[in-house]
Formats: C-alpha cells, structure tokens, sequence
C-alpha cells in the first residue's frame, strides 16, 4: 500500500464537501446514511411495533402493509427488529473502526516519527498481523470471550488496525519529509507545535475516508461473525443474526432471508459511497 | 471420563434406541410405489448433518455411522421385540444375572480374522474396562460384571444383578462388534477413521469436512433377522456427506445430488413429503428437555422450578417453532416414543401465568423491578440459559427458546439465552452447577432405563456426572433401580412411570420437544429404512429403481 500524496492544506471544512450533494449516488447514500443513523438514535420513530414482541398467530407472514418486511417464524415484525439493529450494526461498525483507527494511530506515529528499531519492532509485528486473517482472529477472540457484541466490536477492530497502521505510519512518514514541516522546524516551532499543527492533521486528513470505508466494511464483517452464530445473544436483532435465522427460509419464507441481506448490502454500498466521495474530494480539494 | 468425552456422552447418549415411533409418510407424487426396475449397484449419495470425531463413539451420530460398518449381537424390530443378529439365539439365566448368546457360525470381520465368542467377549471388555464407548459403559453400569467365551460360538454376560432392559440397551449402535485383531494392533487413529468391523460396509476413505466413502463389503454373511433382503449390500458404495446447513442439504435432494438427506429444514417438511418418499422418526430415551439446575441459583427452590414449567406455553412454541412438524413433550423424562412412557407426566404444567404469579409470590419473589422482572431480597429472578447451538438445538429450536424468553419475561423471569457453540459444549465450558440455571439435551434410548443414567444420584462413593440437574433424590434412584430389576413387566413398567411422576413433581427438569429424525429419500431408492432402536439408517438393503 502507497502513501497517498499529501500537499499542505487547510483542514477540510464541509463548505467543501458540500459539493457532493450535485451527485445523485451521493445523495442516495447520504439519504439511507440519514435513515440508519435516524434508526440507530430513535429507533420508535419509525416503527411503532416492539422488535421482540411474540405474535405466534402471525409467524412467517408476507411482507403487507402492516408488516413491510413481513414477519419470523415467532411473528415479529422484521421490519422492526432491523430497525431495532441498525443501533447493533452501526454501532458495533463505528465501534470497530474507531478502535482500529486509535491502534493504528498509537502504532503508526510511534513508528512514524520515532523511527529506529521502535519502527523496525512495529513494521514487523504489523506485517505479522497483517498476514493472519480478519476471520480468524475474531474466531480466537470469542472462542476466548465468547460472542458478544463488544467481542465482535474488539474482534473487527484489532483486525482491521494493522491494514490501517501501515498507512498511518506511510503518511507520517510522508508528511514528515515535506517542506513545510521541514520549514515549520526550520523556522523555530516546537516539535510538539509541528506535530500537532502540521503532522497529525495533514497525515490524517487522507484517512478520515478511509475511515468510513472501514465502517461499511466492519459492518459486513460483524454480520458475518453473527451470520456464523458468533455474534450477539438472541433474541437480538444484529442483522448478521436476522440474516442468520432467515437461513433455513431462504426457499420458503425469501423476505427472511432477503431484506435483511439488502439492507446490509445497501447500507455498506452507502457507506463506501459516501467514503469515496469523501476521498474525491479531499483529493480533490489538495490538488 | 474427561469432560469433552462426558459431554459427547451426554449428547450422544441421546442417541438410545428403541421403542421410537417410526411413521414412514408415503408420498402423493406420480411415482408412487415400487415402480421401475430394480437395478443392482450404483453409489448411494447421504447428505448428513454432524461430522462425528470418530467413526465409533458415544454419540448418536457416531452410532448413526458405525452401523454401517459394525454388526451388534441382537437388533430391535418394529414392536420393540429383540430379534437375532450375530446371536443366533440366547439363553437367560433364572436369576437374570447370566446371558448366553450363541454366535452365528463362520461369521468373519472385514480383515479375515474370526467373529467369535472370544472377540464378542473382548468388546465388552473394551467398552467397560478400556474407554471403548462412554455410552455403552453408562448403559451398563453398574449391573455388567464380565464376559467370557465358553466357545467359538458361545459367550457368556456376567452381571451383578438382574437387569431386564440389558438385552434392548445392546441394540443400540454403540455396541457395535469391531475385530479386536485391529484393536489391538492399528494405531488409535486408524481404529478412529476406519474401524474394522463384519457389516455390510468398509470405510474406504474419510475426506474430513466433507465425506466418509463407504465400500460395499461383498463377503458380507451376518445381516440382522430384520433385514430387508439376506446378502451383501446391494448398492456398491455410499458417500456419506457432511452437509451442517439445513437449506443446502435439503437442495441437494431436491437438485439431485444426493439420494437421501437427514434433517429436512422443517419448513421445507411438506414440500419434501409431496416430492420424496419421508420417514419422521420419533427418538425414544430423554426428549429435547432442559436440566434446571437443583443445587445452586433460583432453581435450588422447587417453587420456582415449577412457576418457570408454568410460565411459558411450551406447546404452542415449539408447534409455531417447528411448523408442526414436531411434536411437543410434555414429559422431560422420557419421549412419548419410550416405552412406559408416563402421559400424566406429560400433561403436567400446561400455561399458566397465574399460576407462575402464585408460585412466585410463595416462593417470595414478590417485588417488580423497573424492567418488570420478579425481585427477592433486591436480587432479580435471573436465568442463565446457555444451550448447544447447531448440532443440538437447531435454528428452529433456537426460535423456540426466543419465543418462550418472551413469555418468561412477561411472568417476571430475565433468562439469558446464551447460544453455545459445538466446541465451547465439548471442552466442558457451560458444564458443572456454576454454569447455568437451565441448559437443554437430549439422551436417545430404546429403554426407560435411561432414567437410571440420567437421575441416578449422585454420591461421593458414585459420582453420577449424567445427572445434569444435579438432583439427588435416593428414593428415585431406589424406584428406578427396583423397575430395572423387575421380573414382571407390569411391576417394572408402574415403577418407571411413577419416577416420571417423581421427576415431573419436582420439576427437575423442563420438558420441551421431542428428539426426533427427519429424512427425505430420492423415488428411485427403495427400501432404505430405519432400524427401531434409535433411528439408524440402514443402506445395505437399498437399491436403485430406473
């Protein structure tokens, strides 16, 4: 992985993000964006139903106009309870990425700006990290922990730092090189000054869309932990777990297994969506 | 027995035999019965669920196997009758205590060495005395003494008292006769992938997570009195497949890739009953129950074991949960598909929230907290319900137990549920009276003498670690052990079904569904059965139809 190319530049606003909303994918993304965020803080403005309330008379009904995604095989209504997990999902998602991004930055600056056999130790145990699979580290995890939501949440996190900390530590290597940092040195700053002022907010800007393309991603890798049966304790409504129950109806009960698939599809495209325009612009905005 | 061994015991042991209730549904389609050409050969491709660690073992899903490969000394029929297998016939003592059986002559196991007395008599040796299979040993103890062979053709079963069920408990597939030539002389692994027995099978190759390929043994000379056909197996070889997702192993058949599938998604039950030939077996021995634990947390109260029986309709859940496919037990000590099988016992506890409110309050859980749960003492009535996801308690069964969380927590109970994956059962970590309240299994057995392996008690000279309840309760072992030891059938079956009563009035365990085999066959393969004991499935008599 390169380093992206980093130019000196004021910290990005969002006047200059504002741009984006000229593009119609963009405002899709920011449209379900808003949806699931809505869901995840309020899920009852959406939904007037209770995500676990039993309604054995109505299991397995077709999704109608009472119940959009239709019911389970305990009759709840599924449109509910992926309301009522998007909190899980988008939480278990930031979660993951911020816990990722903070390991990344602790290991990526040390290694960065300390250089010397602390960056050789890093660069190496990163490398190490960075060959074991994602998959394989949360299995260890919560065959340890057991499945819970903050396994997962630690799980995804401490998987996806490494990929992030070699990036970290190629823009802190970048930034560092450059002239302006160079010339902030020259001219007398404190070290601390350059770092804070000059280092941290120019090797950071390229990653916060990074970051949220790590959302999407820790997203779909948090469902397919639940989709395994490794995620959180029923009856929860985490949508790997919808996603996992729906299973066995896939031929017979299709909305089951379908709409919560979708709606994880198309949060996740979402977010990239958004992430890579965040990038175009900040790209953008640097040229 | 170490801890992972004991809990394969423990799910496997479900696995007993016998008095099961076997309905074969014939199917509507337009090829009805029996027609076509019978053809001989072919390969007989079996999508199964579980992958067993070994061939033989202390699970039913090694029993399930191990039959294809191992002939038993006497098999059950459809009327729970002990009919001849490698025993020709058998003599009991009057005292109960002595067993002859006489061998069927010339009989060899698949490496060439003899199946005689000498080698029956060294497999009860190695299941009792060597670790040989957990299950077999808890079926026999403490009633087996020794074994010994008069003559080729003649051996002799020693036990310490008269114990009437001992002749259905060997129908079982855990007592499976294996050359002791390759016992003694394989390595442990080798007697573990291909265990060398007298049926009408050879394990040829195991592909681990995928396959175990069985070869037709052509020698094959010691079917049972119930075969279907007398010969070696018709078809040239089965390819047992592990397939654990129920959807895809159900499209497998339905795509034609395989012949006949176990566990049809019960969704999918009455599309496969208009397409397939189906069989729903009901397993008897211990139903689908959960053990409440009697010596540490709520349920050390028998109050409050009662209120959680009343305080969920159990029936209705497990109707909606498995689409009516499966049938609801009432009983928690033994399936309706058991012989004896008490249905008083099986009434008892029908909903009642009231009743769980009385219960409650008597039992002094009397307060409310904000979240609506019962409190004694400031302390919320809390249920840890761990239970074995996956190769125990399915995705149905799963919606179950999150149907009856609901209805719980409206009577005041928090339960927990806590999926426990197959590892996490296997090491021992939900194991012991600190790790739950409530945690369901099963035990299959073709006898009601499986009370004596679950309930016995447990004492410091006799530890009883099947005894998950961990309720002791002397007089139930003394009745369980007087119908064991009965000489009148009559006299044996009140007794097994006033311990019923026992366990049911105590509420030492909370009865759900029942253990059961669902299995959606191919129309252009006949006579594949199942034997009675506990649903085996036999292939040696199955053949194509073109």
């Amino acid at each position: 992985m390169t380093a992206l190319s980093v130019p000196p530049t004021r910290a990005w606003t969002l006047d200059r993000v504002s741009g984006l909303r000229a593009r119609p994918g963009t405002v899709v993304a920011l449209a379900v964006v808003a949806f699931i965020v809505l869901a995840a803080l309020v899920p009852g403005l959406l939904t007037s139903h209770s995500p676990n309330a039993i309604d054995l008379q109505h299991s397995l009904g077709k999704p109608s106009l009472a119940h959009p995604f239709g019911t389970d095989a305990a009759g709840r209504d599924l449109f509910t309870r992926v309301v009522y997990g998007t909190r899980q999902s988008l939480g278990i998602g930031l979660g993951a990425t911020a816990l990722a991004m903070f390991i990344a930055i602790v290991l990526g600056f040390s290694a960065g700006l300390a250089g010397g056999w602390v960056d050789v130790v890093i660069t190496r145990v990163l490398e190490v990290a960075f060959a074991f699979p994602v998959l394989l580290l949360a299995l260890l995890l919560i065959s340890i922990r057991g499945p819970s939501m903050g396994t997962e949440l630690i799980a995804v996190g401490i998987g996806s730092a490494p990929g992030y900390a070699r990036m970290v530590r190629g823009q802190v290597l970048n930034v560092r090189e450059s002239g302006y940092v160079e010339a902030a040195g020259a001219l007398g700053h404190p070290r601390r000054t350059v770092i804070r002022r000059h280092l941290f907010p120019n090797a950071m800007r390229p990653l916060v869309a990074v970051m949220t393309l790590g959302v999407g991603q820790s997203i779909v890798w948090a469902s397919g932990l639940a989709f395994l049966g490794l995620g959180v304790a029923p009856p929860s409504p985490e949508w790997g777990a919808l996603l996992d129950s729906g299973r066995d109806y896939i031929t017979t009960q299709w909305w089951l297994e379908i709409l919560p698939g979708l709606l994880i599809v198309v949060v996740a495209l979402a977010v990239t969506s958004l992430g890579r325009t965040l990038q175009h612009r900040l790209e953008g905005a640097s040229r | 027995m170490n801890t992972s061994l004991h809990r394969l015991a423990v799910i496997g042991a479900g696995a007993a035999l016998a008095g099961g209730l076997l309905t074969a549904c014939g199917s509507s389609g337009s090829d009805a019965t029996g027609s076509g050409t019978p053809v001989k050969g072919g390969t007989i491709v079996y999508a199964h669920e579980q992958e067993p660690p070994c061939i033989f073992g202390g699970w039913i899903q090694q029993a399930y196997i191990s039959r294809q490969v191992l002939d038993g000394l006497v098999t059950e029929d459809d009327n729970n009758a002990v009919k001849p297998w490698l025993a020709t016939s058998w003599k009991v003592s009057p005292d109960g205590r002595t067993y002859t059986f006489t061998l069927k002559p010339g009989v060899k196991f698949t490496d060439g060495t003899p199946l005689d007395a000498a080698a029956v008599a060294y497999n009860f040796d190695y299941w009792e005395n060597k670790g040989g299979n957990s299950t077999a040993k808890v079926s026999m103890d403490p009633y087996y003494k020794s074994a010994k062979a008069l003559d080729p053709t003649h051996v002799q079963i020693n036990l310490t008292s008269r114990y009437t069920p001992f002749l259905t408990l060997i129908t079982q597939g855990y007592f499976g006769i294996q050359s002791p030539t390759a016992l003694k002389n394989h390595s442990q692994q080798q007697n573990c992938e291909k265990p060398v027995g007298s049926g009408a099978f050879t394990v040829a190759d195991w592909k681990h997570g995928q396959e175990v390929i069985l070869k037709r043994n052509p020698n094959y000379t010691s079917w049972p009195a119930t075969a279907e056909h007398q010969g070696p197996a018709i078809v040239n070889e089965v390819d047992w497949k592990f397939v654990a997702d129920g959807v895809t192993r159900y499209s497998s058949l339905t795509t034609g890739q395989s012949n006949v599938v176990y566990d049809v998604p019960t969704t999918d039950w009455a599309q496969a009953r208009s397409k397939f030939d189906t069989t729903l077996y009901i397993t008897p021995g211990k139903p689908v129950s959960a053990y409440l634990n009697t010596i540490k947390g709520v349920f050390t109260d028998k109050l409050v074991r009662q209120a959680f029986s009343y305080g969920a309709d159990r029936k209705a859940a497990v109707e909606t949960g498995f689409h009516g496919v499966i049938p609801y037990e009432g009983n928690g000590a033994v399936s309706q598909a058991t012989p004896d099988y008490d249905a008083a016992a099986g009434a008892a506890y029908a909903y009642d929230p009231k009743k769980t409110g009385e219960l409650l309050d008597q039992a002094g859980w009397t307060g409310r907290n904000s979240a609506g749960y019962r409190t004694k003492d400031g302390k919320e009535l809390d249920v840890k319900f761990p239970y074995p996801a996956g190769a125990v308690i399915n995705a149905e069964g799963s919606t179950v137990l999150q149907v009856l969380q609901q209805q719980w927590k409206k009577v005041g109970f928090n339960v927990k549920l806590i999926p426990a994956t197959q590892a996490e059962v296997f090491s021992g970590k939900y194991s012991g009276p600190d790790a739950y309240d409530a945690t369901p299994f099963y035990w299959t057995s073709p006898s009601p003498s499986i009370l004596w392996i679950v309930w016995r008690p447990s004492t410091t000279a006799d530890p009883n670690g099947n005894n998950e309840s961990f309720y002791n309760n002397a007089q139930l072992g003394q009745v369980i052990n007087g119908a064991n030891t009965a000489t009148d059938p009559a006299k044996a079956a009140a007794l097994y079904k006033q311990a019923q009563q026992i366990i049911s009035d105590n509420a030492a365990t909370l009865p759900l569904y029942d253990q059961n085999s669902t299995y959606a066959t191919s129309k252009s393969l006949k006579d594949f059965w199942l034997e009675k004991s506990q649903g085996e499935p036999v292939f040696s008599d199955a053949y194509f139809v073109k």
